[in-house]
């Protein structure tokens, strides 16, 4: 599907995302200091990736968005409210979080009133999982699974989505389908979308704007301009994750932490190592 | 031979020992190695069985039997699963009254029994007492148990899909409880059983205890094993709906799914 700049803009001015903005927010765990001062302004529709070393903030960051967990300074406006009444932001987990216990077509009408349940099913065929319904989330793959916790989000129209890091355990070729998937839906459901990744490509390939957090502050905020959808093999694509992978190297040498070191050189060459599949 | 038991192996093996023994037992009888006051012949216990049977007393006793166990399960089991609801999802009912009923816990419930009697005297209300109590911890426990190990996760995506009180209970906390309680059940049909034999050997005028302590009065060592089999049987059959229970309640689940 092809989704040119001009179509981009009128799905953001169709006032069916949320504006977010989010200042000087201050999060800490007893003693640490998890976010120290982060402030975002999220245009409606925009689509935000938020890139980082493992333990850098960003999850957290987006959970205090959700509203999961309180902050002890700063604030986070949905259109201009302090308090989303929060019926209209939804979050998709790294791990689907489905209900065993219930078929695929009643967790997607989780939370929905009777009237509405004809929409789960809807909802279903727009991520493809229409005839498995009736199945058990144990006997899908982790793909699907996924793709049914997307189901279960998008069913309540969100205007804002938040993602975290839900391709993480899915292996490359399926990320690159979900990609797509996400990439579609977003266009034709016009909500403003926050996604937190540790894998630079995927937040190139996918978002207006990549943002890098790292010790709890922002460290980067890069327009990516690119046409969609996305080349992965594209020389501006590569020159673009070579910019963003530099500066996730770049501040390595900042960190005294020996154990925090650690975790960041994984994340960062399970990253590279994503980019190498996916090229 | 394939590695998958076929069919038949499946449901016959299971009764190859019990068919051994009763046919070691039928043919050491038979040569007179075993005095049948002591032990009479299986085909003997059979024959008292089917006379029983046709005189309408077997079938009277069991009744009588059956329903103290169920009424008995319902009062402590129904006891139990509230209790539990309440321990597991309320901080402050578990601060009241889990001390009290873990100390009642470790009284065995059959050292009740004299004071039992002062209190109910030789009636029904001592034997379905004693064997409510006896089944409430089991189906407490796992069930408080079960409340606790829900998956917090759940319980977060739940909440922020906005499924609260009422909802988040029926569709998130109790499904996820299921397979625990379903374990306490388990547990106390077993106990069930044990609890009503007991009480009703003590002092009953009816029920299947009755019926083999009145035949020990008479010497009748067949009689009294037709009582023992019959707690088998019924035991086995509590446990053969428990499972069945659990197969369907949880099918979702691949460890509990019909092969």
């Amino acid at each position: 599907m092809q989704i040119n700049p001009s179509e981009n803009a009128a799905v953001a001015a169709s006032g069916r995302g949320v504006a977010l903005k989010v200042s000087d927010l201050v999060k800490r765990y007893g003693e640490r200091e998890v976010l120290k001062g982060v402030s975002l302004d999220i245009a409606p529709g925009e689509f935000v990736a938020i890139v980082g070393r493992s333990g850098c903030g960003k999850s957290t960051l987006l959970r205090l968005v959700a509203g999961l967990e309180s902050h002890q300074a700063g604030s986070i406006h949905y259109d201009g409210a302090q308090q989303d009444s929060h019926h209209d932001t939804r979050i998709m987990f790294q791990d689907s979080r489905l209900l065993p216990w219930k078929r695929v077509v009643d967790n997607v009408a989780l939370g929905l009133t009777p009237p509405e349940y004809l929409n789960a099913e809807y909802v279903l065929g727009q991520v493809g999982l229409r005839d498995r319904r009736h199945d058990w989330p144990a006997r899908l793959s982790g793909g699907q699974r996924q793709r049914v916790a997307l189901a279960r989000a998008l069913v309540h129209q969100p205007r804002l989505l938040l993602l975290d890091e839900p391709l993480g355990a899915l292996d490359a070729l399926t990320r690159i389908e979900m990609h797509g998937l996400i990439e579609n839906l977003w266009h034709e459901n016009g909500f403003t979308a926050l996604l937190v990744t540790h894998d630079v490509g995927e937040a190139i390939a996918l978002a207006d704007r990549v943002v890098l957090i790292d010790e709890g502050r922002i460290t980067l905020d890069l327009r990516i301009d690119l046409p969609r959808p996305r080349q992965r093999g594209d020389a501006r694509f590569a020159a673009l994750e070579e910019r963003v992978l530099k500066r996730v190297l770049g501040q390595q040498h900042d960190i005294g932490d020996p154990h925090d070191e650690q975790l960041g050189d994984q994340s960062l060459r399970r990253s590279v190592e994503q980019v190498r599949w996916a090229v | 031979m394939s590695n998958r038991p076929s069919f038949f192996a499946r449901q016959l093996l299971p009764w190859a020992v019990p068919v051994l023994l009763i046919t070691i037992w039928q043919l050491s009888a038979q040569l007179g190695w075993l005095s049948s006051r002591v032990l009479p012949e299986p085909w003997a216990i059979l024959k008292s069985g089917w006379v029983l049977l046709k005189s309408g007393e077997l079938h009277h006793h069991v009744l009588v039997s059956t329903r103290r166990a169920l009424t008995g399960l319902a009062i402590g089991g129904g006891a139990g699963l509230l209790l539990g609801l309440l321990t597991g999802t309320f901080k402050r009912a578990e601060t009241l009254l889990d001390t009290t009923l873990q100390m009642i816990r470790n009284v065995p419930p059959l050292a009740l029994i004299p004071l039992v009697i002062l209190w109910f005297g030789i009636d029904e209300a001592a034997k379905v007492f004693l064997v409510s109590l006896g089944v409430f911890f089991p189906i407490y426990l796992n069930t408080y148990h079960g409340i606790r190990s829900v998956d917090p996760a759940l319980i977060e995506m739940a909440k922020s899909y906005g499924v609260t009180g009422w909802r988040l209970y029926r569709d998130v906390i109790l499904p996820g409880a299921l397979a625990s309680i379903l374990v306490g059940l388990r547990f106390s049909l077993g106990l069930m059983w044990v609890l009503l034999i007991v009480s009703e050997t003590i002092s009953a005028t009816e029920g299947i205890g009755y019926m083999t302590m009145n035949a020990r009065e008479f010497l009748r060592t067949d009689v009294v094993l037709v009582g023992i089999l019959l707690y088998a049987l019924l035991g086995k059959l509590a446990d053969v709906i428990a499972r069945a229970l659990e197969r369907f309640w949880l099918r979702w689940n691949p460890n509990y799914a019909a092969a």
